[in-house]
């Protein structure tokens, strides 16, 4: 502590004598920047309050710096009187003061009633971090009536007391630098104004899984209008294709087809099926997103009667289904059962529309016979369509795949006939599915006596082919598949190969137990390797039992995979049409973890569902209950405001060269002509304020609103010459 | 098959095993290699690898500085180290691999090295003669097959590739991709047919022979057991022979199954080669030449039906 107070002591006499000598320079600087924003004010009127600084002036600047102790957060590892001490030698400083809790009721009231008191200009806290506390000292700003925009936080916990806990000397010393920059940046701090811009009463959910139809109920039925967007030619995704629900065991389709059929009967919903997002262009409150419809080769009866045809359209009747002679797997059955180029997914899909596979088609015709001239649904030439709608905000819904599980070669899975993966399991056992529901194995048909399930087949996996992460819902669906086995088949025995059971879930533990009791096997162990029995097609399954610390090898009738989930294939590409970033597995990155789990960082995109990360059903529909709430929150309000941090053009600067147009990474600026020179021109809704064209531009024409030039060069010198201005 | 047409020169690390007990492994590389524009250098000076399980489950550090010993002395040839043996490979080339991406131990290592005044400078590379042999860059299936003059028509050969080559998966860079397949790879496979013989798969391919990771110097019974299922699963595709990449394996193989007769009083006779041997025989060396009387298991059932 001595050790401390010295330093701060030597330094405090050198201090004045720089802030005089510097001092003219920076006046200088500081006339420019009122001259110049105006200048880019008539290119954008509704931004010249915002970018016009009216009142402060680093001269008469006076800061209030309020010091937080977030209980022993802070206080516990800084000497807080310390810093109190020497913040209130740094230039522009009028006030300090400190308390328990900043953000607490009365610890704001500190702050605006200083405010007033002491006529400040400028409101330094040093606390925690501008993500947390920001909008509350902004608020406490604007109580002690200054522009909410005078506020600069000092973060002395996130990134001094936490990382240096126990380093009192240097955690302080850090903690009254902390506060010398963001005391320089204070004294130049202007009054900013935020911009508000409407909201279009839509929105569009890109995916038709339960979490992206859950979402579309929820925003149509708060009286939005939303386009639905579905890549496959029937809404219901990886839902429908399940037979049973864990722990509930009611049937998938049963509780899903109502809600499909709610989607396509609501009339606050455009259902897009056999469609992708093809482009996007705006930000939130204006998105204009162009929708490719694939060509599909039937037309609805809508369509039907747009072209003239009136009475016509497809009704679903399949008469052309049995009349086309391709044969090809049908994918929704995991390609365990045949379809017709002109097909439909299952009985019960929603729209009841036929698709034309035109990659299968031989285009001879014989559909447009069978479907008669009544009808005259179908149309072998028909195109691509694209539509341009707006929308005030998106939720993502895109769901997941099975990772190819044939990559961990060990379990045989594409070299072994009756290995099989979890989803195949559930297209079998299925009343629907290619069997009748009857499980069988692939290599004679015959019904197994034992079934293995391999879980956490490519999850938790740190070799390098599979996923590190856990898959969530794997457990639960394979004591599902064993309850199934022991219900349908008798004397089949289920024999789980496991490394934990995560039942974590309501009522999931408890399914656990009775699964147990119902006679399921359970093998602690993760599974080596699989092999086949050339002469039977049996599996020999090769695993350390860990409970026992003994090896085994179990002959088994059929394996199943529960295999790792993974993005669905286009996620990528959606993902990056709307600017959202995704974590390094590929699963699409929320705002915050905890706190904002529907929300990312492009304002007005949301996430819905498993794209975001794996989930079970119930947490994929709470999930998108969420997003259609958070999305629906701007359209109510019907106008948004945007952070007024974006750049603009000191146009007399401006070359023309247009570098930053193409380094902008929103797309958010352009050229324009004016009075017969080419500059730029930002569009203030789109800017994040990143500063990207800002750092780059050689002329120094780009004004970063609220991270000006002057505000970071006196930043840096206050740190550099230690406070001095 | 002039000397001249060598088109690459390798060091040729021996190893303890292949120069010991399989000599036939030495002569065919040196001679079949030759024919195929590959001239392998002896690499004098050389001391065990060190063995992988022996040496590295006792003293890393000692481990380290051998196999980098072994590879300044090829660093001081300017040739890329060319080797017979699964173990050698995962010494060597693991090493090689981690001096050359970690200073630390790089600079820990040259401190010992210091002492016999050398240093390693990460200049060359390190190969099995398999990968030779199968990546065309080097030699590749085709030339192979236009190499043979005795082919094995009519033999079934079963492979094993031997743990230390392929695993670990993640710690392993091979350029041709499918030799990168740890449960069942197939281009050993590919490379037995390309001498005319008819390869053959069995039940449990990938299973260690049983020697690896110090397991036979330690526990032999339990060695053997491993040993004898492979043999067991061999045995029911009823093969002719069996060849291997590393003569370590070989040795568990061959004499393992005198021992395993001596012990559990099971008797296979199964003839076991190392690739080379096979394709010394398919060039048309004489067993003699190829040492394969050293052999513990009688050869000569095999070579009945091949020549």
């Amino acid at each position: 502590m001595a050790e401390k107070k010295k330093a701060t002591t030597k330094k405090t006499p050198s201090k004045k004598e720089d802030s005089k000598k510097v001092a003219p320079v920076k006046q200088e600087v500081k006339k420019q920047v009122p001259a110049a924003t105006p200048k880019a004010a008539p290119a954008k009127p509704a931004a010249a309050p915002a970018a016009v600084s009216s009142t402060t002036q680093q001269g008469d600047a006076r800061i209030g710096v309020f010091i937080c102790h977030c209980g022993t957060n802070i206080a516990g590892s800084m000497d807080i009187d310390a810093v109190q001490e020497s913040s209130k030698s740094i230039p522009h400083v009028a006030y300090v003061d400190n308390y328990k809790y900043m953000c607490s009721m009365p610890g704001q009231t500190v702050i605006h009633k200083a405010i007033k008191d002491h006529k400040l200009t400028g409101v330094v806290v040093a606390a925690c971090t501008p993500r947390l506390h920001e909008p509350t000292f902004r608020a406490a700003t604007k109580d002690g009536g200054l522009n909410p925009f005078r506020f600069e936080m000092a973060n002395i916990r996130d990134q001094n007391s936490w990382v240096h806990m126990h380093d009192r000397v240097g955690s302080t010393d850090k903690a009254i630098d902390a506060i010398k920059i963001a005391v320089a940046k204070a004294a130049l701090l202007q009054d900013l104004y935020p911009k508000s811009v409407p909201v279009e009463k839509a929105a569009m959910v890109v995916g038709a899984g339960v979490a992206g139809m859950q979402a579309s109920l929820d925003l149509a039925a708060a009286g939005i209008k939303t386009y639905l967007i579905e890549a496959d030619t029937s809404i219901g995704g990886r839902m429908s294709q399940l037979d049973k629900t864990f722990p509930t065991l009611d049937c998938s389709q049963c509780i899903l087809t109502p809600k499909m059929v709610d989607v396509g009967r609501d009339e606050n919903i455009e259902l897009y099926t056999y469609s992708e997002v093809h482009e996007v262009e705006g930000y939130i409150g204006n998105f204009d997103v162009t929708i490719r419809k694939k060509a599909r080769g039937v037309m609805t009866p809508k369509e039907a009667e747009a072209k003239g045809i009136v009475g016509g359209g497809c009704n679903g009747c399949g008469d052309c289904e049995t009349a086309c002679p391709v044969v090809k797997p049908n994918m929704f059955e995991v390609g365990m059962k045949p379809r017709k180029a002109i097909y439909i997914n299952h009985p019960q899909v929603v729209p009841l529309i036929y698709t034309i596979d035109f990659d299968s088609c031989v285009k001879c015709g014989i559909c447009v016979t069978a479907c008669g001239p009544e009808k005259r649904a179908i149309d072998l030439e028909s195109k691509d369509e694209f539509i341009k709608v707006k929308v005030g905000t998106v939720i993502l819904a895109t769901g997941y795949d099975i990772f190819p599980i044939e990559k961990k070669e060990e379990w045989g899975y594409k070299r072994f006939e009756n290995v099989i993966t979890s989803l195949e399991f559930e297209r079998l056992i299925c009343a629907s599915g290619p069997t009748g529901g009857h499980l069988v194995r692939p290599s004679d048909g015959q019904t197994p006596k034992r079934v293995a399930f391999v879980l956490c087949a490519g999850s938790r996996d740190n070799t390098g082919t599979g996923k590190p992460y856990c898959s969530r819902f794997c457990c639960m669906y394979s004591l599902k598949h064993a309850h199934q086995i022991i219900e349908k088949i008798p004397g089949c025995v289920p024999y789980l190969f496991y490394m934990d059971i995560r039942s974590f879930g309501k009522m999931y533990e408890e399914f656990y137990y009775r699964i147990q009791d119902e006679g399921a096997k359970f093998i602690r162990g993760r599974v080596a390797n699989i092999m086949e029995d050339k002469a039977t097609k049996n599996l020999h399954v090769m695993t350390d039992d860990t409970l026992l610390d003994r090896p085994i090898d179990m002959e088994v009738d059929m394996v199943v995979l529960a295999s790792a989930v993974q993005p669905s294939a286009d996620t990528n590409r959606t993902r990056k049409l709307f600017g959202v970033s995704c974590s390094m597995d590929g699963w699409l990155l929320e705002a915050h973890p905890k706190l904002n789990p529907c929300g990312t960082t492009t304002a007005g995109v949301f996430l819905a569902g498993v794209c975001q990360g794996p989930k079970d059903i119930p947490d994929t529909v709470a999930s998108a209950e969420g997003a259609a709430s958070a999305a629906s929150i701007p359209i109510h309000k019907g106008e948004v405001e945007l952070e007024p941090y974006f750049a603009s053009c000191i146009e007399e600067k401006c070359a023309g060269c247009g570098m930053c147009v193409n380094l902008c990474p929103y797309s958010a600026l352009s050229l324009v002509e004016k009075d017969g020179r080419t500059v730029m021109q930002v569009t203030e809704a789109k800017c994040k304020g990143c500063g990207t064209c800002g750092g780059f531009c050689p002329g120094g024409a780009i004004w970063m609103n609220h991270f000006t030039t002057p505000q970071i060069v006196a930043q840096i010198d206050a740190f550099l010459l230690g406070g001095e201005q | 098959m002039s000397e001249a047409g060598a088109n690459h020169k390798f060091a040729f690390y021996l190893g303890c095993i292949a120069p010991n007990r399989y000599p036939g492994v030495e002569s065919a590389s040196i001679k079949a290699m030759k024919k195929l524009g590959v001239e392998l250098v002896p690499l004098k000076g050389a001391s065990c690898c060190p063995a992988p399980g022996a040496f590295g489950s006792i003293d890393l550090n000692v481990f380290y500085a051998m196999a980098a010993r072994n590879l300044v002395l090829a660093e001081q040839m300017k040739m890329d180290i060319a080797l017979v043996c699964n173990g050698c490979y995962k010494s060597i080339w693991e090493v090689n691999h981690k001096l050359k991406h970690n200073k630390d131990l790089r600079d820990a290592v040259n401190e010992v090295l210091k002492e016999v005044d050398m240093e390693y400078k990460g200049t060359i590379n390190v190969y099995h003669t398999a990968e030779l042999l199968y990546n065309d860059k080097f030699i590749g299936v085709d030339k192979i097959r236009d190499s043979v003059t005795n082919p094995l028509t009519g033999a079934r050969i079963a492979v094993h590739y031997g743990c230390h080559l392929v695993k670990p998966h993640k710690d392993r860079e091979f350029e041709k991709e499918v030799m990168l397949n740890t449960e069942c790879p197939t281009w050993m496979e590919e490379l037995v047919a390309a001498l005319g013989a008819t390869p053959v798969e069995y039940r449990n391919k990938m299973q260690c022979c049983g020697a690896g990771g110090g397991v036979r110097g330690y526990d032999i019974v339990h060695a053997l057991d491993i040993t004898n299922e492979k043999l067991i699963n061999l045995k029911e595709e009823k093969v002719d022979a069996l060849t291997d990449i590393c003569p370590f394996c070989q040795l568990q193989f061959d004499r393992g199954q005198i021992e395993i007769q001596e012990k559990f009083g099971v008797t296979y006779n199964l003839p076991v080669l190392h690739f080379a041997e096979l394709l010394g025989l398919a060039q048309g060396m004489s067993p003699q030449d190829l040492g394969l009387d050293l052999h513990g298991i009688s050869c000569e059932p095999f070579l009945q039906k091949v020549l």
